[in-house]
C-alpha cells in the first residue's frame, strides 16, 4: 500500500516539465562578415606540424539552412617582428583559406591577419599561447543524471609559473574551457561527461587541449553558453553580441564576429567502449 | 466686562476639557489565544479607534465617560460593548471566530476589508486560511504564489524564484519572519517558498508607503509574523500533500502564560528524478518553532527559530545544499499604558554549498547577519501617535570558498575576500489625525551604512575597474594594478540618507477616501544575479568603494471605496518609481567565483510606473477579487563618458521583470458547510527576452546573433492559466475532536503550455536550427488532506 501511494506521488511529479519546438518570427540583419581563424600547433609532435586555417563565411538569418561561404577574399599575414607575410588561398573557392606555403608561428611573435573582402579591411593580431601536453585520458565508469552518460577521466600538469586558459575539443562539437586559478601548477585531473544523445558507442575519438589567451577563454566561455550547449532557461544570462578580436578598419559600423587566434596544441586519441551495467 | 469675559473663557476650557483616560489591552482569539494582528477598535460616538500592532497590542486615550465600543475583525464575530471610562483601565478582549458561532450561515471573507481612514496604502494582507484554499500547483499551499495573485506582485515564472513588486527586482523585496530578514524565499529553485503555511498568522505586503519603521530594501516588505500557540490546549495540524507533508504541534507550556509551538515540512525524497535511480535525491524540509512566555501584562518574550534546507544530489558526484537558518529572541515590554516596545535580537543566516566530484572540488558561499532592533510605539492621544526605534545590522559576507573535495583532487584551497558591513538606521514617524477627514502619517528613516575593512581590496588604474575597449567596442574587465589591506574597523566606504516617508488619506466620506503617499528607500545590499530569475547560487555584495547604493523615490495615489457597507471594496492606485544606482553588468559577465566583482558591473538607474486596480467581494458565499495591473519597468546604463555606448546604446530598455498586464482573478464559492470550491486565473504580458537576429559558425559550433542595442526587446508568449480546487470537510467533523480537510485541485485546468524559456540552438541530428520552449507544468491535478485534532 504504502509503495502504492509513492508511486501515484512520483507519477504527479512526473508531469513537471515539457520541450518543444515552437515558430518564432526572429529579426533579422544585414549579413556580417564571420572569421573563424584558429591556428593549432601540434607542439607535442616531431617534427611539429600546425593547422593554420582562416575560414570565412556571412552571417545567415537564425533560420536559413545555409550559411554562404565568403569567397573572393585577399587573405594573409604579417609577422609583425619582421613584416614578413604569408599569403593565404582558397583553392577550392569553400571559404577555407590556408596558407600557400605551411608555415609553424613561432612563439613571442605578434602576427596580424589581413582580410580584405567587398572592398572593406579587416584586421586582427595574435600571439602564439603555450600549452602543456596531455598526460593521461582514459574512458571511466560513472554517470551522472541519466546513467547513461560516458566518462572521460582525464590529467595534464598545469605550468605553474604563468597563469593558463585551456580550451579542450572532445569532437562532435563539444568544447570545455578551463582555467587554472584553482590548480596553478598542478598535476589536475578531472572528469567530463558525454550525454548518451552526444555519441555513439563503440567509436574513437580524439581529444584536444589547446592553451588559449584569458579574451579568447572569456570570449569561447560566452559563445559556448549563447551557442546553446549550457542550456538556457530561468538561470540563462542575457545575451550578447560576442564581439571578437577582428576590427573592420574602412567601415567601423559594420564590424565582423569570429576570432583570430594562434594556440600550442595537444591531442590524444583513443577507444570508447560500451560498458556493461 | 473684561473680567466676565475672562471667567467666560476659563469656564468653557474647563467645560471642554474634559479629563482623558487611556484604555489599553491585547486582543486573543478566544480559541487558542493566539493574539490578533490588526484588530479595529473603535468608538462610533466619538468616531475615534485604534488597530491592534503586531503583537496584539493596542492604546488609545479617550476623554471620560461612557463610550461604545466595536472590537471587530474579519472572519470574527464583532464585540459591542459599553465602556465606562473613569479611570485608565486595561481591557483585553477574546474574539470569537464567526464560522464556531453562527450556526447556519458561514461568512467567510478572504481578504481584509479595506480600511478607508488609514494613511497606510498600497497594503496587501492575506491570512493562512486564504492562502490555503487558493488552488496552487501540486495542492503545496504557497505563500508567495499567493502574492503573484495580487495586483503589482509578479514572477518570473514557474520554477523561478523570488517575486517582483511594481516592477523592482526580487532582492528588493524585504522578507521578514518574525521580524528576522529572509535572504532565500523559495524551495527547489523556486518551485515553493520557504513559509510552511501553517505556522503562518499573519502576511502582509507593502508595496509602498513604506512605513519608516522598514527600510534596507526599495521595492516592498513582506512582513510575516508565526503562531505563538496554543496557550489553551494541545493542538495538532497537519497535512499530507503530494509533495511534501506537515505536522504542527502547538501548546501551553504554562496555561494562558507560556505556549510553544514546532512546526515541520518535509518534502519527499527522489520527487523530480527517476523512480529506479536510488542514488539521487532532492528534497527539502522545514522546522520552524517557537516558544513564548508572559512573565505579566507588561513582559513578554519570544525565542523563535526557522531552519529550512534544500538537498539535491546524484550519487556522490553532485551534491547541492542551501538554506536559511534564522534565531530570533523578542522580548514586548510596556512602558506605561502608552508606550509599547519590542527588542529583537536576531541571527540569520543564508547557506550555499556545493560539491562537485566530477571535476574535484566543493564550493561554500553565505551571508550572514547579527540583528538588534528596538521598536517603539508612543500612544499619545487618539489623534497622534509615534513610532521610533533604532535597527543595526551587522553583516559577514562570504563571497565563496573552494577547497579539494578529495586528496588526489589538484584543486588548490581558494578563499574569495570575505567583505563586512555595518547597517544602522533610526527613525522616527508620526500618524495623526488631522481633522475627522484627514490623517497623516509622516517620518523619516536615517540610515548609515559602513563597508568595514577586508583583507583586501583590489586598486584599479584611475580607479576604473571596467575600461572600455574603444577598438573591439566592448567592456572589458580591468587588471588591478594592485591591492590593499585593512584592519576590520577601518571603514572603505561610508554611506548615510535620510530616507523620507509621508503619507496622507483624506476621507470623502465613510466610505470613500483618496490617499497619497512618497517614500524613499535606501538599499545597501545587492545580490549579483544576471539570470532571469535568481539562483540560490547567486551572492549577496554590499555597497562601497565600486558599489552605490541603490536610491528609490516612489509616488503612489489611491482611490479607496467600500462599497455596501464593506461587502464590495474598490482600490486603485498609480505608482511611479525612480530608482538610482540600480546595476547591470557588462556582456559575458562571469559572477560565479569572482573575487572582482567590480570589475564587471556597470551603474545605471530604473524606473516604474503603473495603474493598479483591486475589486473585492469581501462577504457572502461567494468571495472573489479581479486584480489588473498596467504597468512598465525600465531600466538604463549610459556610458560614462560621451565615447561609450553603455547598454543598449545608452537607451531605456526593459527590465527582466517587465510585464504589461497582469490580470488574476480569484473566486470562492461556499456551496455548503461540505464543499467549498475556489478557482483562479491569470494572465501576465510575457516576459521580456531577447531572440536571434542572426546565426554564424566558429570550430563548427552554430551561435545565434544577438543585437546588444536591442537589449530585452523581445517578448516570451502570454502567460495564462487557469486553476479549480474543491475543499471537502466532511460533516463528521462536527463533534468530534479529529477534524479534516480534503483540498482536491488542478493547476493548468486548460493545460496551458506556458513558455518558461524559449531556447535557441542547433538540433544535434538534424542540423537545423531551433527554437525551443521549455514549459514547466501541464495540467497537475493534486489532493491533499489536512487535519487537526
Amino acid at each position: 500500500m504504502m509503495k502504492k501511494i509513492i508511486l501515484i506521488l512520483i507519477f504527479a511529479a512526473l508531469f513537471i516539465s515539457c520541450e518543444k519546438v515552437v515558430e518564432i518570427d526572429v529579426p533579422s540583419i544585414e549579413p556580417k562578415l564571420i572569421v573563424d581563424a584558429s591556428f593549432e600547433i601540434y607542439f607535442d609532435e616531431n617534427p611539429l606540424t600546425a593547422k593554420n586555417s582562416v575560414k570565412l563565411s556571412l552571417s545567415a538569418d537564425y533560420f536559413d539552412e545555409i550559411i554562404p561561404p565568403a569567397i573572393g577574399a585577399t587573405v594573409f599575414l604579417t609577422n609583425l617582428a619582421d613584416n614578413s607575410i604569408v599569403t593565404f588561398s582558397d583553392v577550392n573557392s569553400t571559404g577555407n583559406y590556408e596558407p600557400v606555403n605551411s608555415f609553424i608561428p613561432a612563439e613571442n611573435v605578434e602576427y596580424e591577419l589581413t582580410i580584405v573582402y567587398d572592398n572593406e579591411t579587416y584586421k586582427g593580431t595574435a600571439f602564439r599561447i603555450k600549452s602543456t601536453p596531455l598526460t593521461n585520458v582514459e574512458q571511466g565508469t560513472e554517470t551522472l543524471f541519466s546513467g547513461e552518460e560516458t566518462q572521460l577521466n582525464i590529467e595534464f600538469t598545469d605550468e605553474v609559473t604563468i597563469e593558463n586558459y585551456y580550451l579542450f575539443d572532445f569532437t562532435n562539437n563539444i568544447f570545455l574551457t578551463l582555467e587554472d586559478r584553482f590548480f596553478n601548477g598542478a598535476i589536475y585531473n578531472f572528469s567530463t561527461f558525454y550525454q548518451e544523445d552526444e555519441i555513439d558507442l563503440p567509436t574513437t575519438v580524439t581529444i584536444k587541449m589547446s592553451g588559449i589567451s584569458r579574451d579568447y577563454y572569456t570570449y569561447f566561455r560566452i559563445l559556448q553558453g549563447q551557442s546553446g550547449q549550457n542550456g538556457g532557461g530561468p538561470f540563462q544570462t542575457v545575451p550578447s553580441s560576442l564581439l571578437g578580436n577582428m576590427i573592420n578598419i574602412t567601415n567601423e559600423e559594420n564590424f565582423p564576429l569570429g576570432y583570430f587566434h594562434i594556440s600550442e596544441t595537444d591531442t590524444f586519441t583513443l577507444d570508447l567502449v560500451e560498458l556493461e551495467d | 466686562m473684561k473680567k466676565i469675559l475672562f471667567l467666560f473663557f476659563l469656564g468653557s476650557i474647563s467645560l471642554f476639557s474634559q479629563e482623558k483616560f487611556t484604555v489599553s489591552g491585547t486582543v486573543y482569539d478566544n480559541n487558542n489565544n493566539e493574539t490578533l494582528i490588526g484588530v479595529s477598535i473603535y468608538f462610533p460616538e466619538l468616531n475615534a479607534g485604534t488597530t491592534t500592532n503586531e503583537y496584539g497590542f493596542y492604546s488609545i486615550t479617550l476623554p471620560s465617560g461612557t463610550h461604545k465600543i466595536q472590537v471587530s475583525y474579519l472572519g470574527f464575530t464583532t464585540i459591542n460593548e459599553t465602556l465606562l471610562l473613569t479611570e485608565k483601565i486595561t481591557k483585553n478582549f477574546k474574539l470569537i471566530e464567526e464560522s464556531e458561532s453562527l450556526a447556519e450561515i458561514v461568512i467567510e471573507a478572504d481578504i481584509e476589508k479595506i480600511n478607508v481612514r488609514s494613511p497606510q496604502m498600497s497594503v496587501n494582507k492575506l491570512t493562512s486560511a486564504t492562502i490555503k484554499k487558493i488552488p496552487v500547483v501540486l495542492g503545496e499551499a504557497d505563500i508567495i504564489k499567493s502574492l503573484i495573485l495580487l495586483p503589482g506582485v509578479t514572477s518570473a515564472g514557474e520554477g523561478a524564484s523570488g517575486f517582483n513588486v511594481r516592477g523592482g527586482a526580487a532582492d528588493q523585496n524585504l522578507i521578514l519572519l518574525d521580524e528576522a530578514i529572509v535572504f532565500n524565499s523559495s524551495h527547489l529553485f523556486g518551485f515553493f517558498s520557504v513559509f510552511n503555511p501553517d505556522v503562518i498568522k499573519d502576511v502582509k505586503l507593502y508595496k509602498g508607503g513604506i512605513p519608516a519603521r522598514f527600510g534596507g530594501r526599495l521595492s516592498s516588505v513582506l512582513d510575516i509574523y508565526q503562531k505563538e500557540g496554543n496557550s489553551n490546549e494541545f493542538n495538532v495540524t497537519g497535512g499530507i500533500g503530494l509533495v511534501s507533508s506537515r505536522l504542527l504541534i502547538e501548546g501551553p507550556i504554562e496555561k494562558e502564560k507560556s505556549s510553544f509551538v514546532v512546526a515541520g515540512r518535509a518534502s519527499y525524497a527522489h520527487l523530480f528524478l527517476p523512480l529506479f535511480d536510488n542514488d539521487n535525491k532532492a528534497y527539502f524540509y522545514d522546522l520552524n518553532s517557537k516558544v513564548n512566555y508572559r512573565f505579566n501584562y507588561k513582559n513578554n518574550l519570544f525565542l523563535s527559530t526557522y531552519f529550512g534546507k534544500d538537498i539535491f544530489g546524484i550519487s556522490d558526484s553532485f551534491v547541492n545544499e542551501y538554506g536559511n537558518t534564522v534565531v530570533n529572541l523578542r522580548w514586548n515590554h510596556l512602558f506605561s499604558d502608552k508606550i509599547f516596545s519590542n527588542l529583537s535580537l536576531i541571527y540569520s543566516d543564508y547557506f550555499y554549498g556545493l560539491t562537485l566530484d566530477f571535476v574535484g572540488f566543493e564550493w561554500d558561499s553565505g551571508i550572514t547577519n547579527f540583528n538588534l532592533k528596538y521598536d517603539f510605539k508612543h500612544y499619545l492621544n487618539e489623534n497622534f501617535k509615534l513610532s521610533y526605534g533604532i535597527n543595526n545590522i551587522y553583516n559577514k559576507f562570504n563571497p565563496g570558498e573552494i577547497l579539494p573535495n578529495r586528496e588526489d583532487s589538484g584543486i588548490q584551497p581558494e578563499k574569495l575576500i570575505d567583505k563586512y558591513a555595518n547597517e544602522f538606521a533610526a527613525y522616527l514617524e508620526a500618524e495623526q489625525k488631522v481633522s475627522d477627514n484627514l490623517t497623516l502619517q509622516y517620518g523619516v528613516r536615517f540610515s548609515h551604512f559602513t563597508r568595514l575593512g577586508q583583507d583586501e581590496i583590489n586598486v584599479y588604474a584611475n580607479n576604473q575597474p571596467v575600461i572600455y575597449n574603444q577598438q573591439f567596442k566592448k567592456y572589458e574587465s580591468a587588471q588591478a594594478t594592485g591591492t590593499e589591506s585593512f584592519e576590520r574597523s577601518d571603514a572603505l566606504a561610508t554611506f548615510q540618507n535620510f530616507e523620507p516617508r509621508v503619507s496622507l488619506s483624506y476621507a470623502l466620506d465613510d466610505n470613500t477616501s483618496i490617499k497619497a503617499s512618497y517614500n524613499r528607500m535606501a538599499q545597501y545590499l545587492h545580490l549579483l544575479s544576471n539570470t532571469a530569475s535568481p539562483t540560490p547560487l547567486d551572492v549577496w555584495a554590499p555597497s562601497g568603494r565600486f558599489i552605490d547604493p541603490q536610491l528609490l523615490d516612489q509616488f503612489a495615489i489611491g482611490y479607496f471605496k467600500s462599497l455596501k457597507n464593506g461587502d464590495y471594496s474598490l482600490e486603485t492606485e498609480v505608482f511611479y518609481k525612480d530608482i538610482q544606482n540600480r546595476i547591470d553588468y557588462i556582456n559575458g559577465a562571469n559572477l560565479i567565483a569572482n573575487n572582482e566583482i567590480e570589475t564587471v558591473i556597470l551603474n545605471g538607474q530604473a524606473r516604474a510606473y503603473g495603474l493598479e486596480v483591486l475589486f473585492k467581494k469581501n462577504e457572502g458565499r461567494f468571495t472573489g477579487f479581479l486584480a489588473y495591473t498596467l504597468a512598465r519597468s525600465e531600466q538604463q546604463t549610459l556610458g560614462r563618458t560621451a565615447t561609450e555606448p553603455g547598454i543598449n546604446n545608452g537607451e531605456w530598455y526593459s527590465s527582466p521583470f517587465d510585464k504589461t498586464h497582469d490580470i488574476s482573478i480569484n473566486g470562492s464559492y461556499e456551496l455548503s458547510k461540505k464543499w467549498t470550491f475556489n478557482a483562479n486565473f491569470l494572465f501576465q504580458t510575457g516576459q521580456p527576452t531577447n531572440y536571434p537576429v542572426g546565426q554564424y559558425e566558429i570550430q563548427g559550433l552554430n551561435v545565434p546573433i544577438f543585437d546588444d542595442n536591442r537589449r530585452n526587446a523581445d517578448r516570451l508568449p502570454a502567460y495564462h492559466r487557469l486553476d479549480i480546487s474543491a475543499t471537502l470537510t466532511p460533516e463528521k467533523n462536527k463533534n468530534r475532536k479529529w477534524k479534516g480537510e480534503w483540498v482536491f485541485g488542478i493547476y493548468n485546468l486548460y493545460g496551458r503550455e506556458n513558455a518558461a524559456s524559449i531556447n535557441f540552438s542547433q538540433n544535434r541530428e538534424t542540423l537545423r536550427n531551433e527554437a525551443v520552449q521549455t514549459s514547466i507544468f501541464g495540467l497537475v491535478p493534486s489532493v491533499t488532506y489536512n487535519f487537526e485534532f
